[in-house]
């Protein structure tokens, strides 16, 4: 991969130069089209206002404001996930500071052949899902259709509403060897690369806001708003229209977009688990009950829709979608088999179905392409491989697209038996260079190759052109293949304008009477699953932080050897809590300190290693990434920076000095406190936050509970030091010497860190928070009396309030603290079983869904 | 014949189902040799509604769903069907299959692009070279269509054996091809797969047959079963059925429920659930023959 375009890169990469000097080293291969400059060399006159523009920022400006663009998309977690790779989840999304320039006089062309082409292609499905006339009369050979994974029979014999199958629609465009702009693939499923396209355009626009004004470029914004409206007249019922947006959820490559795409448009994001239909309609499944849902916006793939009909039995899915959606109780968008069409074989066939439908000639011509079922395109194909970039008719896995010219004579021939073998399954496409464009890379503007993917929205009877799109990049012409993002990297697209701009702002839709909500009961059951176990990630790491730093200390401070009881009682905790293994405990009391601090170190950054705070860490991350579009921005940032690292960096065999993960640990400690104070200032007590604080109140009284069993029941000699731990990791050492100055006794101790409900790190305070969050959870009218989850907290809470303190502290005949021991046990089977109760009741609406055996015919 | 057919499903599970979404295919089409005269869906727990359609390939669909927990489901299809002895024409009379083949790659009339769906692969019957090879020994050049099929349909029925553990229903058929065991899905889709690896259009039917009692016995009452077999087709005859379970072209003691590409299209009972725990499931056929008063065989 051309480390050019990456974004990701530590931030010691060099800072553009000067724009007036870029153009000195700018070379575009000889030979082929650049978007910038002509043949003689000359910028081309739509570029001029950009590259005069470009040249009035200083060099250190531009390089500060890049540095800034680089750091919003870290912060802002945008992310391509790439399949097969196990670190997809991170990979940051990349971006080229330059953009791409599209000249006024040739985007209104190019604008009308695109909503040509989506009209066409929804007349065509219109036909093969309905009358299938193109077959009939022979326009269109029955294999295209027949032997097509994408032909979902269940779909056939009814009308989708006002006959819209193609809602979104996005067409790949490269120049050709002539310079001029043709589609490669037709993207019909429910193209993904809009909201990466938005995301681009906020990121570039606000890093070069004179240029981007100077240039007076055609916003994005007028685009989703009039799609987001075109949806909502969708709506079957009245009133407030439900629309979801259907995503498969934070394993799919492109999750970030269908988060960042139901943000901007104020649609929900769920997936398939989220929905159930009764009745032929379909519902969301929230906290308080089934909702009904009108318009799904989907991103998971045709087949996968619903296991009940459609061919692959995926958890992607909604049993009895395709029925709810052909009762007309649920608009599908874009419709269900939509996919049909983007089999590259179609392509051949447009400009005779364009006439038959449109009695038009195409507007915009498609890249020569040839299917192998026709004889004298078979032909043409073997005859011609060099030229050709050759692809499966339907797409298979594992079978991708296969260039000519790099074959060798083996693999030819291999080739050429397939094609011959099975010739409907081949299609081939003329190789176009495509043009360049000026990319950044390494301190010096390089060419790259560039491919267009613009998008059409239905709205009304016609299809709207989104003025902009993506432009992917890369090195090499020919990785850019025609796959969702595949090239390394992309830029934002400036479609240029001759008139004035009117500015339009999705969040801010002008006359747009907007009914007043407060945050309702609303919530997906699996959302409010996912906050809850953040908040237990997010404080079970805290704790476990906080505990292993006391240790630290402990053993890298002078007092170390007089007081090691402290650190035997704190070592015995860690491994009471399973995080570390038993005879972890004894290596102090052996007093072999290396290989104390080597598993400490382990502990502290193997995240291989199962319960090491690494480990809740990566847990952390995950827990956090599922709901990253349920958290405000900075939350997520927070979260997105949290990171174990130490000052200088690790190296392979070097001796870490305890000092350093000392400070390391402190600073994770300060940023889950961020993190929480997120939670508690910025969110609206909504039961989305009700289930993330439930979450980290229950982790916290159950971490502190076996922390002072693992510590308090069997008691040491000298308690002092391990009192003093217990106050310092409980963050409680302040508030103890205000009251009792230095006085260490265990009743007021136990006081402070057990029964006191004004301490927020005492137990008590977290089962009084428990008990109020269960108080105001939705629950159905009918149930007057407490449920069990409130009865649960409520015996809990009296059961502290009794407990007197001086009694607990004492130590017994059999040498323990009976008492105390009893009632921290019992406290915490408690709160566990109240985590079921929630679960039970708030979290599993459905288990997982499955298909009954089938019968055979045993004839 | 005129029949009455009554197919029982029964699911129990181990714990409550809360929700379930169905859809059967358990109601005869009707056919040029073969007529619906009634048909009832019985139910329970009872679905607030059936919703009764069409599918792609003309069979006839129920939906239902059951929205109540339940922890047994019962589907009973109660049905009176008359079937017509087919017109086989004689086998050499037929044209050769090359012919047949050629039309159908070449040209496209419309008049069968009916037929030309079914030489395509689909789910369960894959097109492959195994299958071609073993098809190719029934139709040597020039046989006429219907000979070679036929000798095809009697030589799966001699090298393969009925084993009902040999396979699942998601046993592939190239692994059948190898064992030479199976029921008849599996046979049909085999047979399938061979005609179209030859470029010969067929499709899979799902049915019943009537079963005989041994000599002697009376007959039994739910013992009879389900059934596949295949139809293959001849521009100038149209369909005709073959049944290579059982050696022959299918007369009146096949009843015809619904056909499509293969098993995949036209499953009896298919459904989704939630919940349920384990699950036992009991199947009963029963096919009675209306013209034959045998008191003693009711119930």
């Amino acid at each position: 991969m051309s480390s050019a375009m990456s974004v990701a890169l530590p931030s010691s990469e060099p800072p553009p130069p000067r724009a007036s000097h870029l153009l000195a080293d700018y070379r575009p291969p000889a030979g082929g089209v650049d978007e910038m400059l002509d043949a003689a060399g000359q910028v081309r006159p739509p570029w001029r206002g950009m590259v005069e523009s470009l040249g009035e920022i200083d060099h250190a400006t531009l390089a500060a404001r890049w540095e800034q663009a680089r750091r919003v998309i870290r912060e802002n977690g945008v992310t391509y996930n790439v399949h097969g790779d196990p670190e997809g989840m991170s990979r940051p999304w990349e971006l080229d500071p330059l953009p791409m320039l599209m000249p006024a006089g040739e985007w209104p062309r190019l604008s009308r052949g695109l909503a040509q082409r989506a009209t066409l292609l929804n007349l065509i499905l219109n036909d093969l899902y309905g009358p299938q006339r193109l077959l009939a009369e022979g326009l269109l050979p029955p294999e295209l259709v027949f032997m097509n994974p994408g032909f979902l029979r269940p779909c056939c014999g009814w009308s989708v509403p006002r006959n819209r199958y193609l809602y979104l629609y996005a067409g790949h465009l490269a120049r050709d060897n002539d310079g001029e702009w043709v589609v490669v693939a037709d993207k019909t499923r429910g193209p993904s690369g809009a909201g990466y396209a938005i995301e681009n355009r906020i990121v570039i626009s606000r890093m070069l806001p004179e240029v981007f004004r100077d240039c007076q470029v055609q916003r994005l914004a007028q685009f989703f708003i009039a799609a987001r409206e075109a949806l909502q007249e969708l709506a079957v019922t009245r009133g407030t229209p439900r629309i979801v947006l259907l995503s498969p959820g934070p394993t799919s490559p492109t999750y970030f977009e269908d988060a960042y795409l139901a943000r901007y448009l104020g649609f929900g994001l769920v997936e398939g688990g989220d929905l159930t239909v009764r009745d032929n309609c379909v519902f969301l499944k929230t906290l308080g009950g089934l909702v009904r849902v009108d318009v799904i916006l989907r991103r998971v793939r045709d087949e996968e829709c619903d296991p009940l009909e459609l061919p692959r039995d995926s958890a992607h899915g909604i049993s009895g979608l395709t029925h709810a959606a052909r009762n007309g109780n649920v608009v599908v968008v874009n419709a269900l088999g939509c996919s049909l069409l983007e089999s590259h074989a179609i392509i051949p066939f447009l400009p005779t179905l364009s006439r038959y439908f449109l009695r038009e000639d195409l507007i915009l011509p498609s890249v020569p392409t040839w299917w192998c079922g026709d004889d004298a395109a078979k032909e043409h194909v073997l005859a011609n491989f060099d030229e050709l970039v050759i692809k499966p008719s339907f797409p298979r896995p594992g079978v991708g697209a296969v260039y000519g010219a790099n074959l060798s004579s083996a693999e030819r021939q291999g080739l050429r038996d397939r094609i011959l073998a099975e010739p409907q399954n081949y299609v081939a496409q003329q190789l176009v260079s495509g043009s360049t464009a000026p990319a950044w890379n390494s301190g010096e503007l390089r060419p790259s190759h560039i491919a267009l993917r613009t998008f059409a929205f239905a709205v009304g009877d016609e299809y709207q052109v989104m003025p902009g799109g993506l432009a992917r990049v890369s090195a090499k012409e020919d990785s850019l293949g025609d796959s969702a993002l595949g090239g390394n990297g992309s830029k934002d697209v400036w479609v240029l304008s001759e008139g004035p701009i009117s500015p339009a702002s999705l969040l801010h839709p002008a006359g747009t009477p907007v009914v007043l909500q407060r945050s309702t009961s609303d919530l997906p059951s699996r959302v409010a699953d996912h906050l809850y176990w953040l908040g237990r990630h997010a404080e079970r790491t805290e704790g476990a932080a906080r505990l292993v730093r006391s240790i630290i200390a402990r053993l890298t401070s002078e007092t170390a050897l007089s007081s090691p009881q402290s650190i035997t009682a704190l070592l015995q905790a860690l491994s009471g809590q399973g995080r570390v293994r038993p005879e972890f405990a004894v290596l102090f009391a052996d007093e072999r300190i290396d290989q104390l601090e080597s598993e400490l170190l382990a502990f502290v950054f193997d995240a291989t290693r199962s319960g090491s705070l690494a480990a809740m860490l990566a847990s952390l991350h995950r827990a956090a990434a599922v709901v990253r579009d349920r958290i405000s921005i900075d939350s997520w940032r927070i979260l997105n920076g949290l990171r174990l690292e130490l000052a200088p960096p690790l190296s392979a065999d070097a001796e870490v000095p305890l000092g350093d993960v000392l400070s390391a640990l402190n600073r994770l400690v300060l940023d889950l406190s961020a993190f929480a104070g997120m939670g508690t200032e910025s969110m609206t007590r909504g039961p989305g936050w009700r289930f993330l604080d439930m979450g980290r109140r229950l982790e916290r009284a159950l971490q502190a509970l076996a922390l002072l069993q693992g510590t308090l029941v069997i008691p040491e000699a000298d308690e002092d030091p391990i009192f003093e731990a217990l106050l310092e990791i409980a963050d409680s050492s302040m508030t103890y010497r205000n009251r009792y100055l230095t006085n260490l006794q265990l009743a007021p101790l136990l006081d402070l860190l057990l029964t006191d409900e004004t301490n927020p790190r005492s137990v008590a305070f977290q089962v009084a928070a428990l008990n109020e969050h269960v108080e105001a959870l939705p629950r159905g009218a009918s149930q007057l009396l407490l449920v069990s989850e409130q009865r649960i907290t409520l015996a809990t809470l009296t059961e502290l309030r009794l407990a007197d303190v001086g009694v607990l502290a004492q130590v017994d005949a059999s040498g323990q603290r009976t008492k105390l021991d009893q009632l921290l046990g019992h406290t915490a089977d408690e709160l566990r079983r109240l985590s079921d109760e929630v679960t039970k009741h708030y979290l599993i609406h459905a288990g997982p869904v499955r298909q009954i055996g089938e019968i055979r015919p045993s004839g | 014949m005129k029949y009455k057919v009554t197919h029982t499903t029964i699911y129990n599970y181990s714990d409550q189902v809360p929700l379930c979404l169905n859809e059967v295919r358990l109601e005869p089409r009707d056919h040029r040799r073969q007529t619906c005269h009634s048909h009832k869906l019985r139910i329970r727990p009872e679905p607030t509604r059936v919703d009764r359609r069409v599918d792609y390939f003309g069979n006839h669909v129920g939906a239902f769903s059951i929205q109540d927990g339940h922890d047994r489901l019962s589907v009973t299809a109660h049905s009176q069907v008359e079937v017509a002895p087919p017109e086989v024409p004689a086998p050499e009379a037929t044209p050769p299959w090359e012919e047949i083949r050629d039309r159908f790659a070449l040209g496209q009339p419309p008049w069968w692009l009916e037929a030309r769906q079914f030489i395509y692969e689909s789910p369960h019957v894959p097109i492959g070279r195994p299958q071609r090879e073993y098809a190719l020994a029934s139709f040597p050049q020039g046989r006429p269509w219907l000979a070679g099929v036929l000798d095809l349909t009697q030589r799966i029925f001699k090298d393969f054996r009925y084993d009902p553990t040999a396979t699942t229903v998601n046993t592939p058929v190239a692994e059948v091809l190898v064992a030479r065991r199976g029921v008849c899905q599996d046979f049909a889709h085999l047979q399938i797969s061979c005609l179209r690896s030859l470029g010969l259009p067929a499709r899979y039917v799902s049915g019943y047959l009537l079963t005989a009692p041994p000599p002697g016995q009376p007959r039994l009452v739910g013992a009879d079963a389900s059934h596949a077999w295949l139809a293959a087709f001849c521009p100038e005859i149209g369909w005709v059925d073959f049944d290579p379970t059982n050696n022959q072209i299918p007369g009146t003691k096949h009843i015809t429920l619904a056909w499509g590409r293969d098993y995949s299209d036209v499953c009896p009972i298919k459904g989704v659930l939630i919940g349920g725990g384990s699950h036992r499931m009991r199947v009963a056929v029963d096919v009675l023959p209306l013209d034959e008063a045998a008191p003693a065989m009711e119930r």
